[in-house]
């Protein structure tokens, strides 16, 4: 009984990983400050916890394979494994860096062959004397460019 | 725009969350978040950091081109070209709803405000009222600046200026000694020809969004 309860737990809090940070950071809601720290918080130690709950999980399974009785109490253990690995999976991934694209070796042209429109608006920034543009209608699509300027590495955000 | 390089680390960022509609970004190396609007680190292992703002200007195409002839312009990317915004957007997401509000504030939420913060305060200028006015001189946190409307109508630089100035036509000139000064704040003919202006970071910005991130900023009312 204690072997299948972990278990259920561990699945749980593999899965909790992945589905509470992903709940509280979704868009097209207000998130207040603490909530944003305790999703964050989450995230960070996310991988490493549900890795944790995943081993668990699969050595309960493994350990304790013979000793079941019934098939619907190993049934139930696979699966409780499978989600504590899914969790495991998921927790890795950040939905947010698949959807958006953000550049880290971004390409330029010269002002003159350049064919964004006149009265289009650019980030404009001048580091060292190297002078570039970001125009905006780019810019609101990758959000992020990591960038070199003047020797100087900097971000661009829009 | 943010220097990138923290306790020595060149980092690399990624947009990781939205948060409140403004975004959050992870970098590669540590795994810590930033909050974009403020480039400051809210969790991870850099927490509490704060990101060295490069100082950028939102200008329009031609009148950046005309300042700077040589320079570079991030090329599209082809794969990615057919979804880059259109020209409209910025109608578009002016009518988007809000996750939050300020009622009562004194103005709407997809308001577009010029928000400076600096020398200790920070404060909101509504964009309509600049172009209205072309030049605004100002104190924040008691010290005197200038902001500027381009001539293109669309572009906004704001200075740190001593002296006081007037617009004569297109031309931006000081009171004390009538030298003319161009859009970059520096003084192209006259007794003060040569001389610039300190630039002041300033960020175009909803209404909602800079009110969110600077809960004491006050609202530019003349």
């Amino acid at each position: 009984m204690a072997a299948r309860l972990l278990s259920l737990f561990c699945a749980l809090v593999s899965l909790a990983c992945f589905v509470l940070p992903m709940y509280i950071i979704r868009p097209f809601r207000h998130q207040g400050a603490h909530e944003l720290a305790v999703a964050l918080f989450v995230r960070q130690i996310g991988p490493s916890l549900s890795v944790a709950c995943a081993i668990v999980s699969l050595a309960l399974l493994i350990l304790g394979w013979r000793r079941m009785r019934g098939w619907l109490t190993r049934l139930a253990m696979a699966f409780a494994c499978v989600l504590a690995l899914g969790g495991a999976y998921l927790a890795r991934v950040n939905v947010y860096e698949l959807m958006f694209h953000h550049l880290d070796t971004p390409q330029f042209e010269v002002a003159k062959d350049s064919h964004v429109d006149k009265d289009d608006m650019v980030l404009a920034v001048l580091v060292n004397g190297d002078a570039r543009a970001y125009p905006i209608r780019e810019m609101a699509y990758h959000h992020v460019v990591n960038d070199t300027v003047g020797r100087e590495p900097i971000v661009s955000t829009y | 725009m943010w220097a990138r390089t923290v306790k020595g680390l060149v980092l690399t960022f990624h947009l990781a969350g939205i948060n409140n509609q403004n975004f959050l970004m992870r970098d590669e190396e540590t795994g810590t978040f930033w909050q974009q609007i403020s480039g400051r680190a809210i969790s991870g292992p850099l927490a509490g950091s704060q990101l060295e703002p490069v100082h950028s200007d939102e200008l329009t195409f031609a009148l950046w081109h005309s300042e700077a002839p040589q320079g570079k312009v991030l090329k599209p990317v082809p794969k990615f070209a057919s979804e880059y915004e259109t020209k409209d957007w910025d109608v578009r997401m002016a009518k988007e709803r809000t996750v939050l509000d300020f009622p009562n504030s004194g103005l709407r939420s997809r308001d577009l405000v010029f928000g400076i913060e600096a020398f200790g305060a920070s404060r909101a200028y509504p964009v309509e009222r600049i172009f209205a006015a072309k030049v605004i001189e100002d104190r924040l946190g008691g010290e005197p600046i200038l902001i500027v409307a381009g001539q293109d109508g669309k572009s906004i630089r704001v200075f740190q200026a001593k002296a006081e100035f007037y617009r004569a036509g297109d031309v931006l000139m000081d009171a004390e000694t009538g030298s003319d000064w161009n859009f970059s704040g520096c003084a192209v003919r006259g007794k003060l020809a040569g001389k610039c202006l300190p630039p002041v970071n300033a960020l175009k910005d909803y209404w909602f969004d800079w009110r969110n991130y600077h809960p004491d900023t006050t609202i530019f009312k003349r």
